[in-house]
């Protein structure tokens, strides 16, 4: 005679209400290129942030003069560069140059853009006939160039880089609010606001930027690698990061004249920039693809 | 149509004159002159009778109005580093590289690219899938002069089948040529790429298989025709990416094109050399704007007819 007891009830799956964030993170999980590029870029952060603790020896100071040129060892892992400075050290501390000006590039896009994108998308019209002059003089003028002429106006250096890039940088933001803040604004909800007697300043900050986070997003993290790969071509061509303080793209440069017998002053620098750039890029459009699963594949 | 273009071409001359006031104004404005420089210091009398000589002692207004007076005229004046030419000499010495290098690499580069974005398209999820992934991702990411100093490491440093650097003989231009249609190669093995699948599984493909149409007809006439659009759309970009990444190029290969006057003639204050570069420029973009706007009024009557700017 069996109890009651063994005959197991088929439990009923329980219901549980997910969030659109928890879809999104698991179709950012599904996709094992961004996963890779969001592990190395965490990991580029965390070496940049911790770079006193890595190495101990000074990114500027020239102490190894001995062993200047010397091939990668154990003792300098990456060489040491003409001038007498470990590599490793200065490859470090130039992810540390290269990260502080792609976040702050991006986030003053991110406060260029997002104003601009919303007002145009808003009120359309004739405010939005400006701002899509505006970007399209910014479309005709190539960043390079612009940036070079801003360089040599300013006298290079760390700030006016990031603000060069930011100048070019606002536009996708711009762009993809924009987008988005159109979409919303024939919504039944920003009508019921509307009838509300709701200002068009407060429904663009409390419905219609919330309601673009995602796209904000995807243009923070995508206009970082824009901003790296700026600042490297401008330190490249000399009018970016002035000399003692370490630059991967100022570094090629230097490289580029030790390249068949110094091998190493060319290839890691070279190497630190496309991972570095590669990371970003795969992480950028993986997080694009999770939150705007229609824009796939674009 | 001629109404379009000629629409076109006014908002053209509209952007071309905006942005050269904008680069007058900001050459300008970099603090700094010609003769200021340590290699060739000139007494301050001197410098005077050469600024005066030279017209930079006028208000700038006067200024910009000869200088464009002389563009209309196709005079862009000399260049202050060599005054017994003018810029339009010392120019023309320097296109010709570029021009062939950068233009056999578009023209290697995105023939290829298609053919990989169809081929891709067509074997979704093959290896082929997987490789124009690869290769449009790494194209589009890594900036330029990486992909030169990854090329002169692995061909010329350690397997030294090329020659590095150096114009001249056709050797040296194989490495140059394939760091030039890198871009084009990725942008349209990923453009055409997703083009195609936006089509391939249209009705009209469908109803074209069931009129007994052989495949290479529907793929070659229909669906390339129809994926056409977003192809003309990044030609632009393509374009522009490919014009700005000749000045790493060439300065990576060392090949005496315009890339290098680029640098240098804002370093040294050059300011008819550098306006003749930059209006130059932006004529070649706005050129390939009507262009692209034409093939699209081409192949959407809808552009033409609706008026639609875009």
């Amino acid at each position: 005679m069996t109890t009651e007891t063994d005959v197991a009830l088929a439990v009923p799956p329980a219901y549980v209400q997910r969030s659109p964030a928890y879809f999104a993170l698991r179709r950012f999980l599904a996709n094992r290129a961004a996963v890779g590029g969001g592990i190395v870029l965490l990991i580029l952060i965390l070496a940049a942030i911790f770079a006193p603790l890595l190495s101990k020896s000074d990114p500027t100071a020239q102490a190894f003069l001995k062993d200047s040129l010397a091939f990668p060892s154990a003792e300098h892992w990456f060489g040491v560069d003409d001038l007498g400075r470990d590599f490793f050290t200065r490859i470090l501390y130039g992810a540390r140059v290269s990260l502080t000006i792609g976040f702050a590039a991006a986030a003053f896009s991110v406060l260029i853009g997002v104003p601009l994108g919303a007002l145009a998308g808003y009120f359309g019209g004739k405010t939005d006939w400006f701002i899509m002059r505006l970007i399209e003089l910014f479309s005709v003028v190539p960043p390079l160039l612009g940036a070079m002429l801003l360089g040599a106006l300013t006298g290079g250096g760390f700030v006016t880089i990031i603000a060069v890039a930011a100048l070019f940088g606002w536009v996708g933001v711009c762009l993809l609010v924009r987008a988005q803040v159109s979409a919303f604004r024939e919504k039944e909800f920003v009508r019921a606001a509307q009838a509300l007697g709701a200002s068009p300043w407060y429904i663009i900050r409390r419905h219609l930027i919330p309601n673009s986070v995602s796209p904000i997003i995807v243009g923070f993290v995508l206009s970082i690698p824009l901003a790296m790969m700026l600042e490297a071509g401008l330190s490249f061509l000399g009018i970016g990061v002035p000399p003692p303080t370490p630059s991967w793209g100022q570094m090629i440069n230097v490289g580029m004249n030790f390249v068949f017998f110094y091998w190493h002053m060319a290839l890691f620098p070279t190497a630190a920039l496309a991972i570095t750039v590669l990371a970003t890029t795969l992480f950028g459009d993986g997080l694009r693809d999770a939150l705007d699963p229609t824009q796939k594949g674009r | 149509m001629i109404l379009f273009i000629i629409k076109r071409l006014i908002s053209i001359a509209a952007t071309f004159f905006a942005v050269s006031i904008i680069i007058f104004l900001m050459m300008h404005a970099v603090p700094g002159g010609p003769f200021d420089g340590n290699d060739m210091p000139v007494s301050a009398a001197v410098r005077e009778q050469l600024m005066a000589k030279l017209g930079l002692d006028q208000p700038l207004w006067v200024q910009y109005l000869n200088y464009m007076g002389g563009v209309l005229r196709l005079d862009f004046g000399v260049p202050y580093q060599s005054p017994g030419e003018s810029v339009l000499s010392l120019l023309a010495n320097a296109w010709p590289p570029s021009l062939i290098l950068g233009g056999l690499g578009v023209l290697i580069g995105a023939p290829l690219g298609i053919l990989l974005g169809m081929a891709a398209a067509l074997n979704r999820n093959s290896w082929i899938d997987y490789l124009a992934s690869a290769v449009a991702t790494l194209g589009l990411t890594i900036p330029v002069f990486v992909t030169s100093m990854l090329l002169i490491l692995v061909f010329a440093v350690w397997l030294n089948w090329l020659p590095a650097s150096g114009w001249g003989k056709p050797e040296r231009w194989i490495l140059p040529i394939v760091a030039y249609a890198a871009i084009p190669l990725a942008t349209y093995a990923r453009y055409t790429r997703s083009a195609f699948l936006d089509n391939i599984n249209k009705p009209f493909v469908t109803t074209l298989r069931a009129k007994g149409l052989s495949e290479r007809r529907i793929i070659f006439q229909h669906v390339l025709k129809n994926s056409a659009i977003p192809m003309v759309t990044v030609f632009l970009p393509m374009f522009i990416g490919t014009a700005t990444g000749s000045i790493f190029v060439e300065s990576m290969f060392r090949v005496p094109g315009l890339g290098s006057y680029f640098v240098s003639s804002i370093q040294n204050r050059d300011y008819p050399l550098e306006m003749a570069l930059v209006l130059m420029v932006t004529v070649a973009i706005c050129l390939a704007y009507l262009i692209s706007d034409i093939v699209y009024a081409l192949i959407n009557p809808r552009i033409r007819f609706g008026g639609n700017k875009q």
